[in-house]
């Protein structure tokens, strides 16, 4: 037998069902809006990331020059001394990171690791007859580079895989090729710090939106950038690293850290603005979602203080008849939290509509087709909960000024 | 000697501080035997509204003590009242107040439901019963709010009685009825009491109602009269 609590309750929600429907519609817009806006937050949210994700690893492992040694003759009498060095120069005796195979193994042990890049990265200059431009380029692990970046998804013409195979051919940027006025089967000439010079064919032309990346990067097989160095089949200057939430970095950094002799560095450090704004818009969202929450709170608020004051000669009679103040209370908590339960799965559904149209609306930024939206199962069960709650505080204080009514003072009337 | 009793009074006594204290009860002591039916009467202001509301256990705030049932009531808190009240008293009030929202037949099941002694079923077919004795068994699948002021108030009277309690209190139950339904009234009334052992208090102004019933207590200017019978 269903409490009779319950019975009354359902008997007051359908019995004033305007004034129900009206705070329901509170929740289900406050839901709505905060699905809604969260979504649309973290999808454009997502999409920075992943830019920038097209040329950041989530860790990167790279040899940071050796620290500052020049200082000699402190090292033997001590910091009393006074010494005085000109124009101290400075011996890299390592170029890259050495003992690659044990590093590798090291890091591929880590359980959430998903995928490691080598790189050969050589500062050069690309040129095409009197045109020069600096610029970095890539000799990359053709596959495993495009597991860390993506960039076969950013390939503008040609195709990324086909650099397996090509050990004279290069995929350049975008922004080179305008500026080098270069095309599919062009030649490419570039020229090392060391003053090798070798022509490269473009096979290949990518697009990240990164613009720097665009302007001054190209890719090569990993073995022809180890040919051109002269440099054994081991040699490689970066490790890209990518993990399977690029938001917890710190473990696994802290595990690899003490044991790789070299800079491990997380995303976070390398590009604070991002980690920086992620954090921000994140804040942001949920202020604005709160608040909305929060406004639909009041209006169940009203709107149960209102049915309060309405039945308060029913809450008498009930007390009257032997109901207790907790039994009072029920009778309008529940009335809340169906409001809620119902208004919450309603919002939710109408959040996902809403986010679904908006996704569609066409916006061409930044290789964007349409305003960009996430869908996490998080957000909604998150939306969900607040709604419930904001319910509940919002139904319990006027529930609870009922259970206090003195069925006596209004009964005498 | 005790077992006797079903509400016993000592020395009752009530202010009202709005708009200024004015002692309403002044130091009432009464008894009532189980089974007895007793009309409370007296001029209008006179304090028996108030009595009653202290007698139900719905007032607390009140100096003295109020014994229902062997069951001492004063010091009690709310909650223990409420479950005191569902239990043991019926209580018809003044204007017939029901819940507008619910059928007849749910107004009359609401005390029954919240006791949860007998399942649905059994408080169905009790409810229809004391509406039928009530003469309302047409009436039950109604909204209260349909019913004519008479009728109200004999469906409040039927949901006093569904949980069968020790003691039915009425404020002028009968106010509202023609002569015919009030001898009606009065008559389940008595029947309760004598052949059921429940006690009956009312307050009326039915000089005629009040003669019949087992003993009259008058009140005047918030004290008892002497008895006149
Ligand atoms: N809430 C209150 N505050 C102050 N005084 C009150 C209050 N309720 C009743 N009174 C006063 O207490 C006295 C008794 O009132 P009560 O309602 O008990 O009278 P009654 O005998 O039931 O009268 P009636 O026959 O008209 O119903 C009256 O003088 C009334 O004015
Ligand atoms: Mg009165």
């Amino acid at each position: 037998m269903l409490s009779i609590n319950y019975k009354i309750a359902w008997v007051h929600l359908t019995s004033s069902l305007k004034q129900s429907i009206v705070a329901l519609l509170g929740v289900t817009f406050g839901i709505c809006m905060y699905v809604f806006l969260t979504s649309f937050v973290q999808g454009s949210g997502s999409v920075q990331t992943a830019l920038a994700f097209t040329s950041m690893a989530h860790i990167h492992i790279y040899n940071d020059g050796p620290a500052d040694n020049t200082n000699l003759v402190r090292k033997f009498y001590g910091a009393n001394v006074l010494s005085l060095i000109r124009n101290a120069k400075v011996i890299q005796y390592v170029q890259g990171i050495k003992n690659t195979a044990d590093i590798i193994s090291l890091v591929r042990q880590q359980p959430e690791v998903v995928a490691l890049a080598s790189e050969v990265n050589i500062d050069i200059f690309f040129r095409n007859s009197a045109n020069k431009i600096n610029g970095t380029l890539s000799g990359v692990d053709v596959e495993n580079e495009n597991k860390v970046f993506g960039i076969a998804d950013y390939m503008v013409t040609g195709k990324w895989d086909d650099l397996k195979y090509d050990p004279t051919g290069v995929i350049i940027g975008s922004g080179l090729a305008r500026k080098l006025s270069l095309h599919i089967g062009d030649n490419i000439n570039i020229l090392t710090p060391d003053n090798i010079s070798k022509t490269y064919k473009v096979i290949g032309v990518f697009q990240t939106n990164v613009t720097t990346t665009d302007n001054t990067k190209a890719y090569i097989n990993i073995n022809s950038a180890r040919q051109l160095l002269s440099e054994n089949q081991q040699y490689l200057t970066d490790l890209q690293v990518n993990i399977r939430d690029y938001d917890a970095t710190t473990p696994v950094v802290g595990r690899l850290a003490p044991v790789i002799p070299y800079k491990v560095e997380r995303w976070q450090v390398a590009n604070q603005q991002l980690a920086a704004g992620a954090i921000l818009r994140d804040v942001m969202s949920t202020a604005v979602s709160l608040t909305i929450l929060m406004v639909a709170g009041f209006g169940i608020y009203n709107i149960m203080s209102m049915t309060i004051n309405q039945k308060i000669r029913e809450i008498a009679i009930l007390k009257a008849m032997g109901f207790s103040g907790g039994d009072v209370t029920t009778i309008f908590l529940t009335q809340a939290m169906v409001i809620g339960l119902i208004g919450g799965i309603i919002g939710l559904g109408l959040g996902f509509c809403l986010a679904e149209a908006i996704n569609h609306i066409p916006f061409k930024v930044a290789g964007q087709k349409t305003l960009p939206m996430t869908y996490l199962p998080k957000d909604y069960v998150m939306a969900f909960i607040f709604g419930l709650v904001t319910t509940l505080i919002a139904g319990y204080l006027p529930a609870r000024r009922a259970s206090k009514i003195d069925p006596v003072t209004i009964i005498r009337g | 000697m005790e077992n006797d009793i079903a509400l016993k009074a000592d020395h009752i006594v009530k202010y009202f501080y709005q708009p200024e204290p004015f002692k309403v009860l002044k130091d009432l002591s009464f008894e009532v035997k189980k089974g007895e039916f007793v009309s409370l009467i007296g001029k209008s202001g006179s304090g028996k509204s108030t009595l009653l509301y202290v007698l139900s256990t719905m007032d607390t705030d009140y100096q003295g003590e109020l014994v229902v049932n062997g069951e001492k009531l004063t010091g009690q808190s709310l909650n223990q009242l409420a479950a005191f009240r569902n239990k043991h008293i019926g209580f018809v009030f003044q204007f017939h107040y029901l819940l507008p929202e619910f059928h007849v037949l749910d107004n009359v099941m609401l005390p029954a439901m919240k006791l949860k002694k007998l399942s649905r079923a059994e408080i169905e077919a009790k409810a229809y019963d004391t509406l039928k004795l009530l003469g309302l068994a047409d009436q039950a699948l109604k909204q209260a709010s349909k019913l004519s002021g008479g009728q109200q108030q004999r469906v409040a009277i039927a949901r006093a009685l569904i949980n069968d309690p020790a003691v039915i209190m009425g404020d002028e139950p009968t106010g509202n009825l023609d002569s015919k339904n009030a001898e009606i009234v009065f008559d389940i009334f008595r029947q309760l009491s004598h052949e059921r052992g429940q006690t009956i208090i009312t307050v009326t102004h039915d000089d005629d109602f009040a003669g019949k019933s087992d003993r009259i207590i008058e009140l005047s200017d918030g004290s008892i009269l002497p008895a006149a019978n």
